[in-house]
């Protein structure tokens, strides 16, 4: 295998970090964090046609695969980017390209290439575990109508994204409806992290024109692949926060002086960094190992995407309890910008199963010969 | 980016294959066991230098030691090849992988002549003398004094770990000529012949058991060693020490994944179908292990992309710490997942196929031991973790 990024993926990282770090700085982060908006960031990436970046062509978007949409991905998590890119593009897209039939497929998806729609893919029911037998939410047909009920949980940008793809049962098939948001109820979170904001959505009597049912027949399937996609997507960009973090760290270490000499000569901290930087490393290499099976269809894809979420969980608790540890008492503050990392950094691993439930899930499609 | 290698790297790949279907012993021959690491039996004698001579026992070396110029990604194709059958170059690693390498790479002509390719053909075991009771992670303190005498150096001192030493027909031996220069500027590299006089072995059972005698403390009385003897130029030994692997640097990682992999996949094949099996405790930290695995193949692909690159990696510093601790945390589960059936050591995993040179480390309690081999020698992983602080994050020392 080659397992580095190309000369073309190399010089398309510096140009999502420059951009990011011109439309994306922590100012503006700690600005939504503490209530503001950042609607300018989200129509910056829409002119720059992000929105579409693994999109096919044919549906408007620019047809790259999905190691490139990791790299943005990556600086996306780096910067803490708000806004709906994450859920549009890593959860609605995918469900819908992964669910749609051909011709759904060619409604929604030029939406989400040109920006004019943003999404959000409901799944959780309560458990915290997104697995798909927890799924009670029920469709039924009424005439030309599908009629909703049941409710969906931590879902991000389900407060709000202009559509949903929700997982419902339909005949004891497991189905995805995109439904409007502005019909459904919605609970929204006074949330940990402010630049990704979680809902609870209420389903009951919600009815929706049947041709918003996605594709045809049972598509647990096709649901698993979409949610493997959302399990790399939260992975990668939880590196890029938790490599920031990192990079603070060590430039504290080096510049804070205590006992006549920089901190970063103690080795006890030291040996933090160095672990810290391991982990980075190996959940950065699962991770693009993981978007590497799903732009070439591999089949260790759902294994891959498990232990990407799995590494970066790991990944994530060292630097965020050591990150803030070796900042010592100005970490602690609201004023110092590590928080705003951390909690992201959190976010991740409390959505879409954290590290134990896929480091289980990875054991058992290894063991049942997942990974030869 | 890419999944797949190129097909002239996976046509190398069949090449080596068939050459092994061909020439690999009859398993029925194999059976006479090395005793220590310096210790080859008549059939791995002979099929390490049928791969020497058929350029396939260092595929980077050119076709004088043993290679053929090979590239790096098939280098990496070819140790899949060896750890897929579960194969073993040579039963004396340090001659080939460090001594020998240190010759091909410092020695003059008559030295690799003499030494290298004898080492390499498995006509010679070689033995690995940096350590001393009181330099070991400051390997650079070691104090084995060799005083120059015409055109001999007379050395004096004691080494201790050297493993294999007892079986060994020379060792590799660093010491100090220049006692006044600052620590790292005063060593050199000397070969001394163990038949020399005044060379004494005291060869020591290891953790695993008191039969197992690898290690060994080594002993020099005024030993008299020819100035030929001398690798490299004199006072110029820190820079083998540091450059001993060159020629299969970029490989070393190799090592401790294909370890990684191989207890992985005996502890799973023993695990299957039985009720550990479903234990979300056990699933817990396997999942774990699978992906330490899988990231380590990852980081040191990685790695070998970047050399192509023509780049100067970083990885290298977190292969070693990783593959080791994790190797480490394989036997242990095995262990833990066993309970009391791992109390005895008659329960041996019956893996390891006969080309394999871990035989010695058989149940999972004393692989478990073995493991601190990996987080101890070459380096323990507290000084990798200072390696990474300061030449890979810069922090100061
Ligand atoms: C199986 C095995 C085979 C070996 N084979 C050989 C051989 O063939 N030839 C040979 O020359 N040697 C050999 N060695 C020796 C090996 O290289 C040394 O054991 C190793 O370098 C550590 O040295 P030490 O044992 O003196 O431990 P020490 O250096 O005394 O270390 C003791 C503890 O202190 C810690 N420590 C030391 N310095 C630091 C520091 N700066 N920062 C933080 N922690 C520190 C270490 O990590 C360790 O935990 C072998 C060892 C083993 C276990």
């Amino acid at each position: 295998m080659d397992f580095e990024l190309t000369d073309d993926q190399l010089e398309l990282q510096r140009t999502v970090r420059d951009v990011l770090a011109q439309e994306c700085p922590p100012d503006l982060v700690r600005a939504v964090t503490e209530g503001g908006a950042a609607d300018e960031l989200w129509d910056t990436l829409v002119s720059l046609d992000w929105p579409g970046l693994t999109i096919a062509t044919e549906h408007g978007g620019t047809g790259y695969s999905w190691v490139e949409l990791a790299i943005v991905l990556e600086e996306f998590g780096r910067a803490v980017a708000p806004g709906p890119f994450l859920a549009t593009v890593t959860q609605f897209a995918s469900a819908v390209r992964a669910v749609a039939t051909p011709h759904q497929a060619s409604h929604w998806l030029p939406l989400v290439a040109s920006g004019a729609v943003t999404g959000a893919f409901a799944v959780d029911e309560g458990a915290g575990t997104w697995l798909l037998d927890g799924v009670s939410a029920a469709a039924t047909c009424d005439g030309e109508d599908l009629v909703l009920a049941g409710t969906k949980r931590y879902v991000l940008d389900g407060a709000t994204a202009d559509e949903i793809a929700v997982v419902v049962r339909l005949d004891a098939q497991l189905r995805v409806v995109v439904v409007p948001r502005s019909a459904l109820g919605v609970d929204a979170f006074a949330p940990i992290d402010a630049t990704s904001v979680h809902a609870d959505l209420d389903l009951d009597g919600c009815r929706v024109p049947v041709d918003r049912l996605l594709g045809e027949g049972d598509a647990t399937e096709a649901i698993s692949a979409a949610i493997d996609e959302a399990l790399v997507a939260i992975s990668v960009s939880t590196v890029g926060t938790c490599q920031r973090i990192l990079e603070l760290d060590v430039e504290y270490a080096k510049e804070r002086r205590q006992f006549d000499v920089p901190i970063g000569s103690f080795q006890a901290v030291k040996h933090k960094l160095a672990d810290m930087y391991r982990d980075v490393e190996r959940a950065r290499a699962l991770s693009y190992f993981a978007a590497l099976c799903l732009a070439e269809g591999d089949s260790r894809a759902a294994v891959a995407a498990s232990m990407a979420k799995a590494a970066a969980g790991e990944c994530q608790q060292r630097c965020t309890q050591d990150g803030l540890q070796i900042f010592g008492g100005i970490g602690y503050t609201w004023e110092h910008d590590l928080h705003l990392y951390l909690r992201r950094a959190k976010v991740g691993e409390l959505t879409f199963g954290g590290a134990s439930q896929h480091r289980q899930r990875v054991a058992r499609l290894t063991l049942a010969g997942g990974l030869a | 980016m890419r999944l797949h290698n190129d097909s002239a790297t996976e046509a190398f790949r069949t090449e080596f294959s068939d050459w092994l279907d061909e020439n690999l012993p009859d398993p029925a021959e194999a059976t006479e066991r090395p005793h220590s690491s310096a210790d080859t039996p008549a059939w791995a004698r002979a099929f390490q230098a049928k791969m020497f001579d058929d350029g396939w026992l260092v595929p980077a070396y050119p076709p004088e030691f043993g290679g053929r110029n090979a590239g790096l990604f098939e280098q990496l194709v070819y140790f899949e090849e060896l750890g897929r059958r579960d194969v073993t170059r040579s039963f004396n690693p340090q001659g080939l992988g460090i001594v020998g390498a240190s010759i091909v790479s410092f020695g003059n002509d008559q030295q690799k002549r003499d030494y290298a390719i004898p080492i390499l053909r498995a006509e010679m075991m070689a033995a690995l003398g940096m350590s001393e009771p009181n330099a070991g992670s400051d390997l650079a303190g070691l104090t084995t004094r060799a005083a120059i005498d015409g055109d001999e150096f007379v050395v004096s001192g004691q080494k201790v770990w050297t493993s294999g030493a007892h079986d060994a027909d020379m060792i590799l031996a660093f010491v100090r000529t220049d006692p006044d220069a600052p620590k790292h500027k005063g060593i050199s590299a000397l070969i001394i012949d163990t038949d020399t006089p005044g060379v004494t072995r005291r060869p020591f059972a290891d953790i695993t058991g008191p039969d197992h005698t690898d290690f060994n403390e080594v002993f020099f009385d005024d030993v008299r060693v020819p100035r030929k003897n001398l690798v490299g130029e004199l006072n110029d030994g820190w820079r083998i020490c540091n450059g001993a692997l060159a020629h299969e640097r970029a490989m070393l990682w190799i090592m401790w994944s294909q370890g990684l992999d191989k207890m992985l996949r005996e502890f799973l094949s023993e695990l299957r179908g039985t009720a550990k099996a479903d234990d979300p405790v056990v699933l817990d930290k396997v999942g774990k292990l699978v992906a330490d695995a899988q990231s380590l193949r990852l980081l040191g692909n990685r790695q070998l992309a970047k050399q192509q690159r023509g780049l100067v990696p970083a990885e290298q510093s977190i292969l070693k710490m990783m593959g080791s601790e994790a190797q480490r945390e394989v036997a242990l589960l095995a262990v833990e997942a066993l309970g009391p059936a791992a109390l005895d050591q008659r329960r041996v995993p019956g893996h390891s196929s006969v080309f394999a040179s871990d035989k010695h480390v058989v149940t999972w309690f004393n692989r478990y031991l073995f493991g601190f081999a990996g987080t101890i020698s070459g380096g323990t992983s507290e000084i990798q973790r200072n390696i990474i602080a300061e030449r890979v994050l810069g922090l100061p020392r």
